[in-house]
């Protein structure tokens, strides 16, 4: 079910009366059911994977749990590892296997590849590698013994499903949200209020900014020897704002939608544009991704303790590891380099502190990295992505015709004022130090261009792929 | 007592953003999403409306001598009647089905004429990827208010399929519905898969696999085009309407010599049976399947009902008489 359809718009509504009309000890059996409708809304087949980590990371923790043999827990925890990593690989990398191993040894025809990328593309379950690295963080916070395992399988189930950040996340941890989800929450208006404020501003930059931008960005990428310099760098940065809104917004309306039920998910975005290097991008850029590599990635392959050598070698394994979770392309290797080459470079080589003249100067490195590797992000090869990158030095042609809302520049423009806006703070925050008439005049402007201005063409959550 | 006046607020504040909206924003969306509305707008004291889609137009070839479209030769053979055509390639009977009710009330024509493209009832048609923006548009085809008409679409309240699941159900129609014929020709992926002209590489051997894709389907009921000329039909009974259906010419020569009879016999065999549904409902149906040779399709490889001046002219010459007829039963009834 997609946040911004009609059917979510009628099933919120539902789950949120229910929720308070129940008893507390029963709301969890409301938001489980809900959680499975959410997800088997979109194919009832997806359930069986989720059902299957529920079911393995459940056995697993509690064995991890009980047993007093070190070799045991470890044997439970690769068990889970490779039982989520596994559904992981072989969904999200068998396409990559046959296309890039297999074709080039057997010689598979362009009918059979064909036929062979659209069934994949179509069997790919939406969020798996959200709610897999959700199980994971759980097993291994009982590995480590900082979580003790949830004794009731369903709902354990809940913590894997919860429908607001199901499929693309904020990724939580154990820690904080199971305890949130069978806590006893009373009605409270401020919780409405809060949570429909993000939920209103999310689908704005959803609808109304990454869905007109994306046209745009398809024209550029999908004729980008035809395209001028300037357009391909409009390209570049109107993907860079694409992507951003698009995840940002999705962010927001999950965030705000447990916010209804009275529960706190953690930030995903805070105006990562205005960073000043690479290292605090990634403290504003998908921040439940960032952290989970840094607390089960980073920090056990020695994290910044070690030497210099092996702190560069386990950063570049985490940025790398970072991009082929993205998904299974090179392209998403090179991204995941070019920032951790950046990273390492800041730290190595640039000054901490600096002055206005420096920060800027900063900040338009930070910006050019990002953005250049955004071109890779969005390529479908490596090829393609270099040769965009220098066809935006050197090609100075007729360029193409674009074709834009002419309304897009003044709500980007809204956007990208508001995102400044909302730095540091929520645009909750913002919007409690406003008096009545400006918070209501805002929420009118808001659904106005909600349903006046949204985009037209299909383009579901760029993270959904993910 | 807050909240109220706050609910009031918000109210006032859209209703004048709504009012606002038309002026600025929504002719050049409906312009570029749903143009047909705009020409069932434009329509004023008009006796005959033609509906259809891209097989209406003239070719644009040079060697052309009448640049006509279907409809205006159709209306050339009645100079005391006004002729409206509505057109929009790739369009359907269920986008037509939509349009027609907004000739509910008040209709300024009493007669249709819609076109019957046989390739429109298959798979390919059906489950293609222009199939989103063609649902997208029906929402525009009432009267409502201009922000709601907008909110639905921002809100998908229409069949929003994506690509891959559109590829995904013409797949599986072609591999899982039936035909009447022994393996491999039990199914459309059989019989693609079945050999004729070489391996795929041939040009010959990909068009007749896009014939076989094309036409390739047993018409029933619960086909959903059949289900929109039902609609449809239902609707002229309703309002008194006459309705006549014009079956298009497909290129049999081409798909008799390149697949078989098998083919040619399914096609004639799916037109009959639309003949008998309509013809039983009391509308006028105009055969024109095999009416139009193979020299005078413009499209070369692949099937379309795109046709030069020639097709066009007989297409329109046998749709004018089936009009006339149409026309000669609704003035006997009301003699009578």
């Amino acid at each position: 079910m997609l946040f911004n359809s009609l059917p979510f718009l009628i099933f919120l509504p539902t789950v949120v009366l229910l929720y308070y009309l129940l008893p507390h000890r029963t709301r969890w059996i409301l938001l489980l059911a809900a959680s499975y409708i959410f997800y088997g809304y979109w194919k009832v087949e997806y359930l069986s994977l989720i059902l299957a980590s529920t079911t393995v990371d459940y056995f697993v923790a509690r064995y991890i749990h009980s047993t007093p043999s070190r070799f045991h827990k470890r044997f439970g925890l690769a068990l889970s590892l490779i039982t989520n990593l596994g559904l992981l690989v072989f969904f999200k990398y068998s396409g990559w296997f046959i296309e890039d191993v297999l074709d080039p040894v057997i010689g598979l025809n362009e009918v059979q590849l064909n036929d062979f990328r659209t069934a994949w593309d179509f069997l790919l379950p939406v969020g798996i590698s959200f709610y897999t690295f959700q199980t994971l963080g759980y097993t291994i916070d009982v590995y480590y013994g900082k979580a003790v395992p949830e004794k009731n399988p369903l709902k354990f189930a809940l913590f894997v499903s919860y429908f607001p950040q199901l499929v693309a996340g904020p990724i939580e941890r154990f820690s904080h949200l199971h305890q949130q989800l069978f806590q006893r929450v009373s009605f409270q208006y401020s919780n409405l209020q809060h949570g429909a404020r993000l939920i209103l501003y999310g689908l704005f930059i959803k609808m109304c900014v990454a869905d007109n931008v994306s046209p745009v960005v398809d024209q550029i990428f999908g004729h980008s020897t035809e395209a001028d310099s300037l357009q391909l760098v409009i390209g570049m940065l109107l993907f860079g704002l694409q992507i951003y809104s698009d995840f940002h917004g999705y962010s927001l309306i999950a965030i705000g939608t447990a916010k209804l039920m009275g529960v706190n998910l953690m930030g995903n975005f805070n105006a990562p544009y205005t960073a000043l290097s690479i290292r605090e991008f990634w403290s504003r850029w998908h921040i439940s991704l960032s952290t989970w590599f840094r607390d089960y990635l980073f920090i056990p392959l020695g994290g910044s303790k070690a030497g210099q050598v092996k702190l560069g070698i386990n950063i570049l394994i985490v940025f790398l590891v970072s991009g082929l979770w993205h998904g299974a392309n090179w392209t998403f290797v090179v991204w995941g380099a070019m920032h951790g080459v950046a990273y390492l470079i800041e730290r190595w080589v640039l000054p901490e502190r600096s002055s206005r003249i420096g920060s800027a100067l900063k900040w338009i490195w930070t910006m050019v990295i990002v953005f250049v590797a955004w071109i890779f992000f969005r390529s479908e090869s490596i090829e393609f992505g270099a040769a965009y990158v220098g066809l935006m030095i050197s090609n100075m042609g007729e360029g193409i015709t674009l074709e834009w809302d002419p309304f897009l520049p003044s709500i980007v423009g809204i956007f990208i004022l508001s995102d400044l806006l909302f730095r540091n703070r929520s645009i909750h925050v913002w919007l409690e130090s406003k008096s009545t008439l400006i918070r209501w005049s805002v929420y009118a402007l808001l659904l106005f261009f909600i349903t006046g201005f949204a985009g037209t063409i299909q383009h579901p959550f760029i993270y959904f792929q993910f | 007592m807050k909240v109220l006046i706050k609910g009031i607020w918000l109210l006032l504040t859209l209703l004048l953003l709504a009012g606002i909206y038309p002026q600025y924003a929504y002719e050049k969306f409906v312009a570029e999403h749903a143009d047909q509305y705009l020409q069932v707008q434009k329509i004023k004291d008009c006796d005959v409306i033609y509906l259809s889609a891209s097989s209406n137009f003239a070719s644009g070839l040079a060697r052309e001598s009448d640049p006509r479209k279907i409809s205006q030769m159709v209306a050339d053979h009645f100079p005391s009647m006004q002729f409206e055509a509505i057109n929009k390639p790739a369009s359907h009977a269920g986008i037509h089905a939509a349009l027609l009710e907004m000739f509910k009330e008040n209709a300024e024509a009493k007669t249709f004429i819609v076109t019957m493209n046989l390739r429109s009832f298959g798979p390919d048609w059906i489950y293609s990827e222009l199939e989103t923006p063609l649902q997208q548009s029906t929402l525009f085809y009432n009267n409502r208010l201009p922000l709601v008409n907008r909110a639905l679409v921002s809100l998908r309240t229409y069949d929003d399929r994506s690509v891959e699941e559109r590829h995904a159900q013409r797949k599986s129609a072609w591999t899982n519905d039936p035909l009447p014929f022994d393996p491999p020709r039990n199914n459309v992926t059989d019989w693609c898969a079945e050999e004729k002209w070489g391996d795929w590489r041939n040009p010959k051997r990909q068009l007749a696999d896009q014939f076989i894709k094309q036409y390739g389907f047993v018409l029933d009921a619960s086909n959903p085009r059949v289900k929109d000329f039902d609609r449809m039909s239902a609707l002229a009974k309703e309002e008194g309407w006459t309705m006549v259906f014009n079956i298009l010419a497909e290129n049999v020569e081409t798909a008799d010599s390149l697949v078989g009879k098998d083919l040619s016999s399914l096609m004639q065999r799916n037109t009959h049976w639309l003949i008998d549904r309509y013809d039983e409902k009391g509308h006028v149906v105009i055969n024109n399947l095999e009416r139009v040779g193979h020299e005078h399709f413009t499209d070369k490889d692949f099937p379309t009902e795109h046709y030069d001046d020639v097709g066009r002219r007989i297409i329109a010459d046998n749709v004018a008489a089936g009009l006339a007829r149409a026309l000669a039963q609704k003035n006997s009834k009301h003699d009578n």
